[in-house]
């Protein structure tokens, strides 16, 4: 009766109980290596490479931790991704959909363990995020009355980025928050993230960070040139100043004597010289490379008082010809056909011990620079990892200012309302349900113990407040009590704690519903040769 | 942790690996690693300090006292530790100097968080209250620094000697504080007084003599011997020079290029050419009454071959070669004259003026000194002198440290005592603060109060004085409200420290608290070290 071998060797197969219980360990492994870092006092991990160089990164973004580890589960694959796509859709609350979609599924684990079959807690899971997106959204027309209290957006915002950045910025968050919701105010609604250049310096403290209007670029300006420039006319290109090299493979003159190679070098010296009028010939005063210019270029600008920068690496260009309204040009043959940049004040200024480009009035008004000062480049990193995550938030929100109140209201006020499902539900289904609001309630309890608060005590306030009507209590981190969330101004977005639902359920049910994983063999090296 | 493990009444056996013993483990093992890179340092604190001697995987060997220099040079693999020598570099970049201060005090506040930590204070409360510490002690440091004038030539030399009193060239502080004033005292633009671009100083290092012979140019300094195989000047009064970026020798083509050569009289006629070619040059040179060539290396052709040394010698043109195409920024700006790349361009108005081109033979090398430029830029050049490349090395790194402290004095016009007073002062006021807070804050401030008394605590032992002595009379004499009361380390007893003149800039104080607070928040929260690909 024994069947031979089905799979190839190598190839694994595992089945039923064992399966799920394999999925359900690696995702609550993954749950519990990053809910140390969830909320405003979360942890911080240092993630040492194991490759060249040993590099380390201290950072407390989930995405940023994720996406780095070794994985060899498929399960804690899944939620890696479902939070690889968090980042990429709105940009935060990696973090939160992980822990949540984790907290699910420790549930559903004892579920299955009190015979319960999977495909019921996946409907009643399904069931409850539904009845639990029509409630959000009735929550959130309530919150008009929020809306209402912080009137204006940017306070809207500058509230709600107080709660959302990350610790490693601390006690600066004021300073932060205010720097974000002003670039971001300056995008006028648009979702263009672009516009806003991050320049990192080791050296000052996180406080010396400072929003700039313009661009700035980290190079250097030609000798001999003029170091401040009015009303300047920018042509950015991506040409070879150094030599017109003629790359014909194996090409070769032969010439009977030395004055005629000295013709031939005056040939390629004019050849250049030509370029560079053609290239003066677009009426410019700043000239942009993103390749070497090399001395006698920079020489024949510098007569001509055209100001030119070289080695601008490609991002530099591509922003600078975004913000300044030019193309970045490569051929020079007609002056008339290319869109050239315009900034009104081009100068050299000093940050911390270097010397940087300023461009400033710049055509795209929106353009600005934040510069972050900190003192190493982990901090550095870090702020920019948090300033970053800042930045994709706000801009949705002011795209859909619909907010909710934070620090663990929401998940609260649905837990209420789930429970009372429970006890309206016969059967087995209202044990699923009940495991549903615990999960939800997980997401507050965590938050408190990161911040070093007694969650147990904390929780159940919270959930005592919670059944009094139109309550608005939620967890106060700064001051480790149970606080009005509208009076403190602590505020999420809709759309980030919608998908943040949305994803982890789906991620929840797909690992549930598994029960066999097959793993194929590797594919040999050798076959390949 | 306590709340902690009570609030995970859900346990189930999946979740039995999560232990919060292991979070602990690494914290405490991060903070002893960093603290192992502090007892490296520590030694060499103050002006009895100690020196060390690095040598490195190649073999090379440094003898120094500077925090920065010695971390840096450790290669430590832990990242907490990494994290410590970082913070010593920020110090180096935001002051310059106080770099082994800071890693002390980061130090001894990981001490005193490792016993906060067993007594179940949570990692983030002691974070904040650390910030809000150093927020105070920044306020309580403001207010003890005195005002300083630019124009106050002592008082910034006061300072650069006090810097430079704790470093190996100690006894040739009197030479070296006045030099690093008035070489930044030389590049300070009227325009922009508060700023100081350190490049505008070269340091330019010669073997030979001691470091009593360092010397503040007026003028240029190369490394370089002048170019003088065919007999051409080695002095030149009343200079004309030009700096050019092309080179003097037989053309060369980017294609490639090969004379075909039938006959012997071709030959002839070739070398002929060649000569013709390089005359012609010269004479170009020759005509807008240039007498000293600055050529800047190339990689694709010789700078000059023998052939056009010859020439130019006839012509009486002094010629300096290989001159590194960074320098060129440098060497322009000094002798307020322009590149010029190509030999058509070879014109009067680009040259520079000097009185005096000179080749100087010191010790066992040469160098050439340009003085007496006209029109000179806002640059400085300090030739410094040493017996050994040790003592050289090691004086260079000195000069770097006073030269930042007089840097900072510029940007930020306050002095403050040393020798320890600062924080002894800002160790008894925070201490009192914490008298005044509530709960855990109160706890963790004390601690950082304590913590501070590391800094007159190493400089006592360091100096061979009774550390527990010293410590106890200075926070005595402090109590009774003499604020600038510090160690005198030469005398070995307490003293009015303003008086003794030895100060420092505000800027260092601040920034090693703010740094050393910052860093020591940063280790606090980590909770796990992962490994990544």
């Amino acid at each position: 009766m024994a069947i031979e071998k089905i799979l190839k060797d190598d190839a694994s197969e595992e089945k039923g109980e064992r399966a799920r219980m394999a999925s359900f360990v690696g995702a609550i492994a993954i749950t519990d290596l990053v809910k140390t870092t969830l909320g405003p006092k979360g942890m911080d991990k240092i993630l040492q490479s194991t490759g060249r160089g040993h590099e380390v990164t201290v950072t407390n973004d989930g995405a940023t931790i994720l996406k780095s580890l070794h994985i060899d589960n498929p399960a804690a694959k899944v939620l890696i991704d479902i939070s690889k796509v968090q980042d990429d859709e709105v940009g935060d609350g990696t973090t939160s959909v992980v822990v949540l979609a984790g907290e699910l599924l420790r549930e559903a684990e004892k579920l299955v363990a009190a015979k319960i079959h999977p495909v019921t807690i996946i409907s009643v899971y399904n069931n409850v995020c539904l009845f639990y997106r029509l409630r959000m959204a009735s929550e959130c027309a309530r919150n008009a009355l929020l809306q209402r209290v912080v009137d204006n957006k940017e306070n809207a915002g500058y509230a709600f980025i107080l709660y959302y950045l990350p610790n490693v910025l601390g006690f600066d968050k004021e300073h932060f928050a205010q720097l974000a919701v002003d670039a971001v105010m300056r995008l006028k609604g648009s979702t263009n993230l672009e516009a806003i250049q991050i320049i990192k310096k080791p050296g000052g403290s996180l406080k010396d960070s400072f929003l700039d209007e313009g661009f700035i670029l980290d190079k250097k300006i030609g000798l001999g040139q003029p170091k401040r420039i009015e009303n300047a006319k920018i042509l950015v290109a991506n040409t070879a100043m150094d030599t017109d090299k003629v790359k014909i493979y194996g090409a070769r003159v032969r010439v009977d004597s030395m004055s005629k190679v000295a013709e031939i070098e005056g040939a390629e010296k004019e050849k250049m010289r030509e370029k560079v009028k053609k290239i003066m010939a677009h009426g410019i005063n700043c000239f942009v490379n993103r390749q070497l210019i090399y001395n006698f270029p920079e020489e024949l600008f510098a007569d001509a008082s055209i100001l030119a920068i070289e080695h601008a690496d490609f991002d530099g260009i591509e922003r600078l010809a975004l913000v300044t309204g030019g193309e970045i040009a490569s051929t020079f043959d007609n002056p008339e056909s290319v869109k050239l940049g315009h900034c009104k004040l081009i100068e050299e200024i000093m940050i911390g011990e270097d010397k940087l480009i300023h461009f400033s009035g710049v055509e795209m008004g929106q353009a600005c620079t934040v510069v972050l000062r900190g003192a190493s480049h982990h901090v550095l990193d870090e702020a920019e990892r948090s300033l970053h995550d800042a930045l994709c938030v706000l801009s949705q929100t002011v795209n859909d200012t619909r907010v909710l109140l934070g620090g663990g209201w929401p998940e609260m006020v649905m837990a209420k309302e789930v429970d009372e499902l429970a006890r309206k539900t016969p059967g087995k289904k209202s044990h699923a349900i009940e495991a549903f609001s615990r999960a939800l309630v997980a997401i507050p309890t965590i938050i408190a113990d990161n911040a070093g608060l007694d969650s147990a005590d904390l929780v159940a306030q919270l959930r005592a407040e919670h059944h009094k009507e139109g309550c608005n209590a939620g967890i106060d981190v700064i001051s480790g009590s149970v606080g009005d969330m509208a009076e403190l101004g602590i505020a999420e977005s809709f759309k980030v704690k919608q998908a943040v639902l949305l994803s982890a359920i789906e991620a929840a049910e797909m690992i549930l519903r598994v029960d066999e994983i097959i793993t194929c063999a590797p594919r040999k090296r050798e076959d390949r040769m | 942790m306590a709340a902690v493990t009570a609030a995970q009444p859900r346990s189930s056996k999946t979740e039995s690996y999560v232990d919060n013993k292991r979070k602990e483990d690494i914290r405490q093992a991060n903070i002893k690693a960093a603290r192992a890179v502090a007892d490296a340092v520590r030694t060499s604190l103050g002006p009895k300090g100690m020196d060390k001697m690095i040598s490195t995987a190649n073999g090379e060997v440094i003898i120094t006292n500077d925090g920065a220099t010695i971390s840096n040079k450790m290669e430590v693999l832990q990242p907490a530790a990494k994290m410590l020598v970082d913070l010593s570099k920020s110090q180096d970049s935001a002051a310059g100097d106080g770099t082994t201060t800071v890693v002390v005090i980061a130090s001894a506040l990981l001490k005193q968080c490792l016993t906060l930590l067993s007594n179940g204070i949570h990692p983030t409360v002691i974070s904040d209250s650390l910030h809000k510490a150093s927020i105070k002690a920044v306020d309580v440091l403001t207010a003890m620094a005195v005002p300083l004038e630019l124009s106050d030539r002592e008082s910034l030399i006061k300072s650069a000697s006090t810097s430079l009193n704790s470093k190996v060239v100690s006894q040739y502080s009197t030479l070296l504080a006045p030099l690093a004033v008035d070489s930044v005292l030389s590049v300070v633009d009227p325009a922009k007084p508060d700023m100081v671009d350190l490049r505008d100083i070269k340091i330019v290092k010669k073997l030979g003599g001691t470091v009593d012979d360092t010397q503040l140019v007026k003028g240029l300094v190369f490394d370089k011997k002048v170019s003088h195989a065919a007999g051409g000047p080695t002095r030149m009064e009343n200079a004309k020079i030009a700096v050019i970026q092309f080179q003097i020798s037989p053309p060369k083509t980017d294609i490639e290029q090969s004379i075909v050569v039938s006959d012997y009289t071709q030959m002839d006629r070739i070398l002929k050419e060649e000569r013709n070619y390089i005359l012609g040059m010269i004479k170009k040179i020759k005509a807008t009454g240039c007498n000293v060539l600055l050529i800047q290396k190339s990689i694709l052709r010789d700078a000059v071959t023998d052939l056009s040394l010859h020439y130019l010698a006839k012509a009486k043109i002094m010629v300096v070669k290989d001159v590194e195409r960074e320098d060129i920024e440098f060497i322009t700006k000094t002798l307020n004259c322009l590149p010029i790349a190509n030999i058509e361009h070879f014109r009067v108005e680009k040259l520079g003026h000097a009185d005096l081109v000179e080749e100087v033979s010191l010790g066992d090398g040469k160098i050439v000194k340009v003085t007496g430029i006209k029109d000179m830029g806002r640059t400085t050049t300090v030739l410094v002198r040493g017996s050994n490349q040790l003592v050289l090395d090691e004086a260079e790194r000195s000069l770097h440290d006073a030269l930042c402290v007089v840097r900072c004095l510029v940007s930020k016009r306050f002095l403050i005592a040393g020798g320890g007073a600062p924080e002894i002062e800002l160790s008894r006021q925070l201490g009192a603060w914490s008298k005044v807070l509530h709960g855990m804050e109160g706890y963790c401030v004390r601690s950082f109060a304590e913590a501070l008394e590391v800094i007159p605590y190493t400089l006592a032992e360091n100096a061979g004085l009774n550390p527990i002595a010293i410590v106890t009379e200075l926070r005595n004499r402090h109590a009774q409200g003499e604020i600038n009361a510090g160690i005198n380390v030469r005398k070995g007893q307490i003293t009015n420290i303003l008086e003794e003149n030895v100060v420092q800039p505000l800027l260092v104080s601040t920034s090693a608290i703010t740094l050393a607070t910052e860093c020591v928040r940063m280790i606090l929260k980590i909770d796990d070290i992962v490994n990544v690909r």
